[in-house]
């Protein structure tokens, strides 16, 4: 969680901050070393000019950071904001084409530990191009990349800005959804309707439910997307179902959702989101947040208003 | 070779295979993440019922586990037709370009019509089956009558040329497209509806009796053409009726119940050291062994965790590999 204890000093740091980025002292942090999420340490002689982005995530940052003019490269999965789309593209996440990369000799890569493979990384780094990567397991974990890309982008004072003010939303997201209690519904993330493959734990759509106030019935199972038959939905029962809506599919078939012993087909509470925004360790995660917290906010008031329905909850 | 296995032991083979295929079936039943009280069970059956209990095992357990049986039995006669027909002991139900031309009917469904696995899906993999089998038996047959080097030969080059038209779907689909899909190519009983087994179940009645109506003509097939031919058997008949036979029977299961390895290519060998060669013996040894071997597989493949499943076609060899070493073993190596 957010502690509240943290967010006075990060303010102040935030403001003390926000003058860095003035033309006048512009540049004034370089050379710069920094160490990634690998725990190598990058060093940067000046702000680099050219960037390349290997993950959707990472070139959101950067453009929520004012610093898209210095992509050279992005990878074909970065489709927000849409003028990303006009940057060249340099392959996909999990195979990004190295020697496109070299050809737009950037001065920084900006890539992942979980999505680009290490090998392709590694043979950047042989051809001298600074790799920086990052690998956010939690919100918090976003924030904190948010600010070190900002660092290296010449953009601290904005970024410290920007994770503040997306910190604020994230808590009044949370604090909506919890409002009432620990009891919060049961909740299914399915990232395919058909067949029905749940989130489990460890997954940012996991972290999400959480803070929303929801129980994610599939967090005590076994492996990140557990896949479950109609039996096992009819056995966890979930109040509340979202889809991650990225599979083409957002419908579940027919034969899943006509089983009134699961409450959210019964209900109705079948909500859909877009799947870049809850699989994408990037800023938009906040506004998953906000529809989440919302959707299990509006659960709550339905069943406050039909208390008889509710098992188990209070009257 | 045949009278091995004939005695005194072989009289009681059949009634322990039909108790394992209806205690198997049983255990399936029985064993899920909704508690199900025994008497609650016994009711359901006897009485049907709507609530929870009735309905999870009416419409749940019983089809799938009535899949797995007609799928695990499907598989494996269809298995036995090949290694006769080829003869061949690696044989199996999908070496002849039946497996890869399901795939691309699946993946078709996913990427251009829908990524819903329950709908279009089994429709057109049994339409790719089919004429990928087609294709593989016209290219291989002469004016002399097919032999099984060249079906072989056909069904590789098929299938590698099948395999580069999957690879090339998987890659150049968007991401999200077809996990659907790609559950059903590594095998699966989640398809099974009540209606999805009513529909399968005259493919495999049928095929299986014409497969049992030419036991003796496999019998001679494993002799080789000349011996065949010998015995006044019309030997392109035959062959071209198990081929046709065994590959609806590969095709129809694949269908419903995706790529489930293993059980095609070892389940025949298991029967036959249980009962011999004959196949007016091994073919429904082989049938009651698969489909108990499959349905036993998918519980455990339900049951390993506390909920969600493991793909069965990864129990099958897990479980199934060990244990048939064991069974050839114990026999000698006899097969």
């Amino acid at each position: 969680m957010f502690s509240r204890r943290a967010r006075v000093p990060f303010l102040a740091v935030a403001l003390l901050l926000q003058p860095l980025d003035s033309p006048a002292t512009a540049g004034d942090r370089f050379p710069l070393s920094i160490r990634d999420d690998r725990g190598v340490t990058v060093r940067l002689d000046a702000p680099p000019r050219r960037v390349v982005s290997l993950a959707p995530s990472l070139t959101e940052i950067v453009f929520l950071l004012g610093r898209q003019e210095v992509l050279a490269g992005v990878t074909r999965y970065c489709n927000f904001p849409p003028a990303a789309a006009a940057i060249p593209k340099v392959g996909g996440v999990s195979d990004p084409d190295v020697e496109r990369v070299i050809a737009l000799s950037p001065d920084l890569v900006l890539c992942t530990t979980d999505g680009n493979p290490r090998e392709k990384v590694r043979a950047l780094e042989e051809m001298g191009i600074p790799c920086f990567a990052v690998s956010p397991q939690d919100i918090d974990a976003v924030f904190a990349a948010i600010r070190r890309v900002g660092l290296l982008l010449d953009a601290a004072g904005r970024a410290e800005a920007e994770a503040a003010a997306l910190r604020r939303r994230a808590d009044r997201a949370s604090a909506s959804g919890r409002r009432e209690g620990p009891e919060g519904p049961r909740v299914l993330f399915a990232v395919s309707t058909s067949p029905v493959i749940a989130a489990g734990a460890g997954t940012f759509m996991d972290e999400l439910v959480r803070l929303s106030g929801g129980r994610n019935v599939a967090a005590g199972l076994v492996g990140r997307y557990p896949r479950l038959s109609v039996e096992d939905l009819v056995a966890l029962r979930p109040d509340v179902v979202f889809v991650a809506g990225m599979t083409g599919v957002e419908r579940f078939p027919e034969e899943v959702t006509r089983w009134v012993e699961i409450p959210a087909f019964r209900d109705g509470s079948v909500v859909t989101l877009d799947g870049d925004i809850v699989t994408r360790p990037g800023p938009r995660l906040v506004t998953a947040l906000e529809q989440i917290s919302g959707a299990i906010a509006a659960w709550r008031e339905g069943r406050a208003k039909a208390p008889a329905r509710g098992k188990g909850g209070k009257p | 070779m045949t009278g091995g296995a004939a005695g005194k032991r072989g009289r009681l083979v059949f009634p322990a295979l039909v108790a394992a295929f209806l205690g198997a079936l049983a255990l399936s039943a029985a064993t899920g993440p909704v508690a199900i009280p025994f008497r609650k069970m016994a009711d359901a059956l006897l009485h049907g019922g709507d609530d929870t209990p009735a309905r999870v095992l009416l419409s749940l357990r019983l089809p799938r586990a009535l899949l797995g049986a007609l799928v695990g039995g499907a598989l494996a006669s269809s298995g036995v037709a090949f290694q006769a027909l080829l003869r061949n002991p690696l044989a199996d139900p999908y070496i002849l370009g039946v497996s890869g031309g399901a795939a691309v009917g699946a993946l078709t469904v996913a990427l251009f019509l829908s990524a819903d696995a329950s709908s279009g899906l089994p429709f057109f993999a049994f339409v790719g089956a089919a004429l990928s089998a087609l294709a593989v038996f016209l290219l291989a047959r002469r004016k002399s009558g097919v032999s099984p080097e060249r079906l072989i030969l056909m069904g590789v080059v098929v299938g590698a040329f099948l395999n580069a038209v999957i690879m090339l779907m998987v890659t150049l689909s968007p991401p999200g497209k077809i996990p659907g899909a790609l559950y059903w190519l590594m095998g699966d009983l989640g398809l099974g509806t009540p209606r999805r087994v009513a529909a399968l179940f005259p493919y495999v009645a049928l095929g299986v009796a014409v497969l049992l109506l030419l036991s003796r003509g496999l019998d001679l097939l494993l002799l080789g053409d000349q011996a065949a031919f010998q015995t006044g058997l019309s030997v392109e008949r035959v062959k071209t009726a198990t081929y046709l036979t065994a590959s609806l029977l590969a095709g129809s299961v694949v269908a419903v119940s995706g790529l489930i390895g293993f059980v095609g290519l070892i389940v025949p060998h298991g029967a036959r050291v249980m009962v011999g060669s004959g196949h007016r013996r091994l073919l429904p040894a082989a049938f009651l062994l698969g489909g108990a071997f499959l349905v036993l597989s998918d519980t455990v493949a339900r049951a390993a965790s506390p909920a969600g499943e493991l793909p069965v076609g990864a129990v099958t060899a897990l479980a199934g590999a060990p244990f048939f070493l064991y069974l050839l073993r114990r026999n000698g190596g006899r097969s």
